[in-house]
């Protein structure tokens, strides 16, 4: 029985397929979720996200969120996700270069945009290192 | 019957009307095109959102969060949205209206839009803040507006939490809506409601209906994940009445300015004609003056 894996985002739906096989960055550890898995209700964390596709392997970062297994349908509810092949590294590089340089001077900063900015790093730091070991 | 040259004055300042309708229209069909395209591509993330929030209550038994706790009623908290500006047809007065005759007296507001903290400050209502949001809205900026919100309610201060906002029906309709959104006591309709409005738009409530009998896991532990999640939920919900009122408004600005831009078209033909009546009845005027000189003459 093939998985169906979905990845959504507040943007647009990211992924939408059958797969066989996915691996998923969880608060309690990496977990790998194969057909007929129990149901599951648990927290995404930043990181790398490995979908087997037909024999083929794809890799996507995902920001925080939460995850739901049901029904042999896997839901990924992410703040933001994207393809390892469109990662553009210094584009991101530069992004949490700014992003870090803002939150040195925090103190002038109100608590929201500290907190985009934040999420913004975690981001940009789990896509650089899935890219980096892709090398 | 007025001369000329005032007719001519006021053809003038009409067209210059009309170009200037005629551009707000333009730019605000533009932004309306965008702002309904982002409100809808939010969707599928809150559908999911509240499903996973329904699958919680569903699987968990005794859950205990003062979001899903219903309690006596005392003071009721309004979140208005309302637009910046104006020029938008009737969109504010329908929401004031709402708001006059829905709501009473004791309620606290929070407000985003400055039309909102007008209207609240010119009829002394209890106005406890009230934000602005930027044109192309960030998820970030009504954060602060539901964290301020959900503040208030654990503390007690308002027992409720409603949204006023008006809701995109189509281009040519937005109604004002009142909508409660805390607390959370049936979370099961919520979601049944959501799917059937999805529906409309995409064909895939089977994969939806699929149904898993077994028992979940939650980890680290139910109330975590719960803890975590309500929040999230919340900020969701607001951002995305915050995105429909935007495509409210700019629908409601472009058939305003298209109205405004028709009418001055038609204005600007009786204004024509009359300035032509005008005009002949001057020459012929003078064809007499002049022929009556020239018999009196010979």
């Amino acid at each position: 029985m093939p998985l169906l894996l979905e990845i959504v985002t507040p943007e647009k739906r990211v992924y939408s397929d059958t797969i066989e096989t996915v691996v998923l960055p969880t608060v309690e550890g990496e977990l790998g979720i194969l057909p007929g898995h129990l149901p599951l209700l648990t927290q995404l964390e930043p990181g790398e996200l490995r979908v087997m596709k037909a024999g083929e392997p794809e890799t996507l970062a995902v920001g925080g969120g939460f995850v739901e297994v049901a029904a042999d349908k896997v839901s990924v509810l992410a703040e933001s996700a994207i393809d390892i092949e469109e990662i553009d590294e210094t584009a991101v590089e530069k992004a949490m270069e700014r992003a870090q340089k803002a939150l040195s001077a925090k103190a002038e900063l109100d608590p929201s945009e500290v907190e985009r900015l934040e999420s913004l790093v975690r981001f940009s730091a789990a896509q650089l290192m899935i890219k980096k070991r892709r090398k | 019957m007025p001369s000329t040259r005032d007719i001519r004055r006021r053809i003038k300042s009409v067209k210059n009307t009309k170009q200037i309708t005629k551009a707000m229209e333009l730019v605000a069909a533009s932004k309306m095109k965008k702002a309904q395209n982002t409100a809808l591509a939010g969707n599928p993330y809150s559908l999911l959102l509240s499903e996973m929030l329904a699958a919680l209550e569903e699987q968990v038994e005794n859950l205990r969060h003062p979001f899903l706790e219903a309690r006596e009623i005392k003071t009721r908290g309004i979140l208005l949205i309302t637009t910046d500006k104006g020029l938008c047809g009737g969109l504010n007065a329908n929401l004031f209206k709402a708001v006059t005759s829905e709501v009473d007296r004791d309620a606290k507001f929070v407000c985003i839009g400055r039309k909102g903290t007008q209207f609240l400050g010119r009829t002394r209502r209890n106005l406890l803040a009230d934000f602005s949001v930027s044109e192309k809205v960030d998820f970030n900026e009504v954060k602060v507006v539901s964290e301020f919100f959900t503040e208030q309610y654990l503390q007690r201060e308002i027992d409720t939490l409603e949204i006023i906002y008006p809701k995109f029906v189509n281009t040519l309709r937005q109604e004002p809506t009142v909508y409660p959104l805390l607390p959370l006591a049936n979370l099961r309709g919520i979601v049944e409601e959501m799917r059937r409005q999805q529906a409309e738009n995409e064909d895939e409530v089977q994969a939806h209906l699929r149904r898993d009998e077994r028992e979940m896991i939650f980890e680290p532990s139910p109330h975590e994940v719960l803890s975590n999640l309500l929040p999230l939920y919340i900020n969701q919900q607001i951002y995305q009445f915050v995105l429909d009122a935007k495509a409210s408004e700019h629908s409601a600005r472009m058939v305003a300015m298209k109205t405004a831009s028709d009418n001055a078209t038609n204005l600007l033909e009786e204004l024509t004609l009359e300035y032509n009546k005008a005009r002949q009845a001057a020459i012929t005027q003078e064809i007499l003056e002049i022929a009556a000189a020239t018999a009196s003459n010979s």
